[in-house]
């Protein structure tokens, strides 16, 4: 086990967290397998509107992989396949028959797991719907099944803005969980790391076996895939990692030990905006309105995700495939008479620029305005102290804005996302979106690097 | 606020696309966003964003000013009384100071921000910031006694090659305002430099204690020399002398030093490395010091930090961040180079006894370079580091 402190990154404190108790939530009408979360497939839809399935019927094959299938969440009718710009596949809308069936997949015993082979858990991922789930750097895209990853990152720790509550998913769950870990240890010659927040006492995590358990501690970004690789196994050019979130590992248990294809998840409602915040166990996919009920949603933003890294998808959008959290806060775009020369009492900054800060910083609201035009970029060293990975961020953004693709690999593009540099535009006062042009640069340096 | 935000919109369509005046919607947009919030929300994530922005950053930067330019604005009508023998109360002090400060600054904000709108409204970005700093930087290290017209030709040279031509700000190689003093400096010496020109007063010759530093004559006692021509630590130190309009107190660039490092909008190391790289230059002078030797070599080095424009030189100009280096590292060794370079220029080179201007275009100059060898290191470092870690060897 080790320890590890990050001193960059600050935490945002806005309201609006959930309560730390699970509700049951509503039956939705309709489910959504959101495609466009699934970064690094190409999807071709094996099935029409109207079809029926069950749950972990094949609805989507990866054109690159064919043994890559990604599968309907639940059983039921076919609604929609809908696309986005450049007709890129969206979502896929599953109408929720009335009792819910199962495609049944192979069932192992608890004892076995221990004894199966890489072969096997690679297949039954692959069969069972749960692979997708399975993601690597670089490129935080969908693994491939043909690589072998150096090691293995779960990711048992969120440090976004008023995230789930992992250990509270966790109650109940350790030998579901136990039983994931087993499973997963088995991809990866290397090692297993379990990554957890330093203050975490859930013994699902602080009891597990068969891992390393990384303990971290610091601000936002300390809970990142990326910071976490970053510190125990870089990942250098020609390298692989996958990484899993907490939840899906229990998805993995559930599918070798029933030989189920299950969705079920813990959602975190979450914002100022929401009527009732509290972890809802619910699925994925599930329309955000149904997590909604009661709240006023007029001049709301609906974030799938956190406010830092998540997805606007509007009242009528499905949460997504791998978030655990619903956001709804206040959209913005009230004019303030010489905002910039006021004082600010009441106004959120990490910066000491406004007499809020005076006040100490209290949870706070925010809302989605930028306040303030985009500039060039004034201050540049800025940014490090906002990024937890050891890179000079400028440069990284200039390599890519240059397009040079070696200097962007040098300079350790391979190990970030773009979230690791959300809280960095978060910052910058001439309101830069860097992770934009990381995104971008990682587009660059796989499709021509 | 609903008037002025029904005023804002009711004459917008004239800058919008197919309006008469659509070439001036930079200018437009200056004002309304000068005046209210621009009220624009973000697309995708992240959704939320801080409340500073530029304009809240050069406010702050302009803040710390005050003190340096009402100490400016006294101490132009004090030397101004002092030399004429009248009495030097409070007042008379600052009115006199104020009517020769004012116009200076004035001319510099208006010449300034028509060229920033123009290159605004021709190149169709926003109006930047940038000026306001730029417009007040530029009058405090000008002497008191300057032509408002060379404050224009000035300003004009500082904006325009300094910064729009690049691109703007955010795209300028050097500091604005020094570029625009380095311009006037050299292009009407005798108006910028020499013994004549620091107190508003026709013909009246006063050395500054830098000119009196670099005259003085071979194993000479330099504070004596100093005290002599009615300079001692205190006066130099709260800026009771003759000198550029804002750069004579160290006193007043500590309060705003003081106030920009609580708000956190300075770069603290670059301040803190030119001070080190004043005092390791100043002490390698005075190793040297000997019978033989320009008597200045002897001048202790804390003596370097409260003459010329050090204070104001290192806190506002040193800082700005687009000029300086964008690595920390980078910013340790730039600072530390200004510091050096400050005292080298004073003591060495009789031609200039100023040296905080040059050794921060100087500096400008090489940032770049700093930080592309701080960058080679660091990929090697990272690499290597990276490398260790990785749980393949390789």
């Amino acid at each position: 086990m080790a320890s590890f402190t990050i001193k960059q990154g600050r935490d945002i404190k806005i309201k609006g967290a959930a309560a730390r108790r699970v509700v049951d939530a509503p039956l939705p009408k309709t489910v959504a397998l959101v495609i466009e979360d699934l970064r690094g497939i190409t999807p071709k839809v094996l099935l029409a509107p109207g079809a029926v399935v069950k749950a972990g019927t094949p609805v989507v094959m990866d054109k690159n992989c064919e043994d890559l299938k990604v599968v309907a969440p639940v059983s039921g009718k076919i609604l929609s396949v809908n696309r986005g710009e450049k007709r890129v596949l969206t979502t896929i809308v599953v109408e929720l028959a009335a009792n819910r069936e199962f495609e049944q997949f192979s069932t192992f015993d608890r004892g076995a797991l221990a004894g199966l082979s890489r072969e096997t858990v690679i297949a039954q991922l692959l069969k069972g719907g749960l692979w997708p789930c399975l993601r690597q750097r670089p490129f935080s895209k969908i693994a491939d099944p043909r690589a072998n990853p150096k090691s293995i990152f779960i990711h048992a720790m969120n440090t976004e803005p008023v995230a789930a509550d992992i250990d509270l998913v966790l109650e109940g769950r350790q030998d579901d969980f136990q039983a994931g870990l087993d499973i997963i240890g088995k991809l990866t010659g290397g090692k297993t790391h379990l990554c957890i927040d330093a203050r975490s006492t859930s013994p699902a995590l602080t009891q597990a076996r068969g891992v390393e358990i990384q303990r971290f501690a610091g601000a936002h970004p300390a809970g990142n895939v990326s910071t976490h690789i970053h510190h125990i196994d870089p990942v250098n050019k020609g390298e692989i990692v996958w990484y899993i979130e907490v939840q899906d590992v229990l998805r993995i248990a559930t599918l070798f030990l029933k030989g189920m294809h299950c969705v079920d998840r813990i959602i975190a409602v979450t914002g100022e905006g929401a009527k009732e915040r509290v972890h809802y166990k619910t699925m994925a996919g599930v329309p955000a309105a149904g997590l909604l009920q009661g709240s006023d949603l007029k001049g709301q933003r609906i974030i799938s995700g956190s406010v830092l890294t998540g997805r606007n998808i509007g009242k009528d959008g499905f949460t997504g495939f791998y978030d655990t959290q619903l956001t709804v806060i206040p959209e913005g775009g009230k004019r303030e008479l010489f905002g910039w020369m006021m004082p600010g009492f009441d106004k959120y900054t990490l910066t000491n620029t406004f007499a809020s800060v005076l006040m100490g910083r209290k949870e706070s609201s925010l809302d989605t305005d930028t306040h303030g035009g985009h500039r060039a970029i004034i201050w540049p060293s800025n940014f490090d102290d906002f990024v937890a990975l050891d890179l000079i961020t400028f440069f990284l953004v200039r390599a890519v804005i240059v397009g040079d693709i070696e200097e962007m690999v040098a300079l350790g593009i391979l190990e970030c996302d773009e979230e690791d540099f959300a809280l960095a535009s978060f910052a910058c006062p001439s309101k830069t979106d860097v992770g934009a042009y990381i995104r971008q640069g990682l587009d660059l340096v796989e499709t021509e690097g | 606020m609903k008037f002025v935000e029904d005023m804002m919109k009711k004459v917008e369509p004239l800058f919008l696309k197919k309006g008469p005046l659509e070439a001036l919607y930079p200018f437009y947009e200056g004002i309304d966003t000068f005046l209210m919030t621009p009220g624009k929300i973000t697309r995708k994530a992240p959704h939320v964003r801080d409340a500073v922005d530029v304009k809240r950053v050069m406010l702050f930067v302009i803040i710390a000013l005050i003190p340096a330019t009402l100490m400016g604005i006294y101490n132009t009508g004090y030397q101004l009384l002092l030399a004429q023998h009248l009495p030097t109360d409070f007042w008379p002090c600052v009115n006199h100071g104020a009517s020769k400060v004012l116009p200076i600054i004035a001319v510099s904000y208006a010449v300034g921000g028509f060229w920033e709108v123009l290159f605004a409204v021709v190149r169709k970005h926003e109006i930047n910031e940038g000026l306001f700093v730029t417009g007040l930087l530029f009058p405090l290290v000008l002497p008191p006694t300057i032509p408002l017209w060379m404050v224009a030709v000035g300003i004009s040279f500082g904006v325009v090659i300094g910064k729009e031509l690049f691109g703007g700000t955010g795209y300028n190689v050097f500091n604005p305002a020094l570029l625009a003093r380095a311009c006037v400096f050299f292009a009407y010496p005798s108006q910028m430099s020499g013994a004549k020109v620091w107190v508003a007063v026709d013909g009246y010759t006063r050395a500054t204690p830098l000119g009196v530093s670099s005259q003085a004559p071979h194993g000479a006692n330099i504070i004596q020399q100093l005290s002599i021509a009615g300079y001692d630590f205190n006066s130099l130190f709260f800026g009771f002398r003759p000198g550029s309009i804002g750069e004579t107190s160290t006193f007043a660039c500590l309060l705003g030093l003081l106030f920009l490092l609580l708000t956190r909008v300075a770069n603290w190391k670059i301040i803190f490395a030119s001070v080190i790289g004043v005092g390791v230059m100043g002490s390698i002078f005075s190793c040297f010091n000997g019978p033989n030797q320009p008597a200045y070599f002897a001048l202790p080095f804390y003596w370097h930090y409260i003459l010329g424009g050090f204070a104001f030189g290192a806190v506002f100009m040193a800082t700005d961040p687009v000029t300086a280096p964008a690595t920390q590292l980078g910013q340790w060794i730039y600072g530390f180079l200004i510091g050096m370079f400050t005292v080298l220029i004073r003591v060495v080179n009789p031609a200039y006894p100023e040296g905080v201007m040059l050794s921060i275009l100087f500096l400008n100059v090489f940032s770049p370079a700093i930080d592309y060898f701080v960058m080679t290191s660091h990929i090697a470092s990272r690499d290597k580091r990276n490398r260790a870690l990785s749980s393949v060897k390789v």
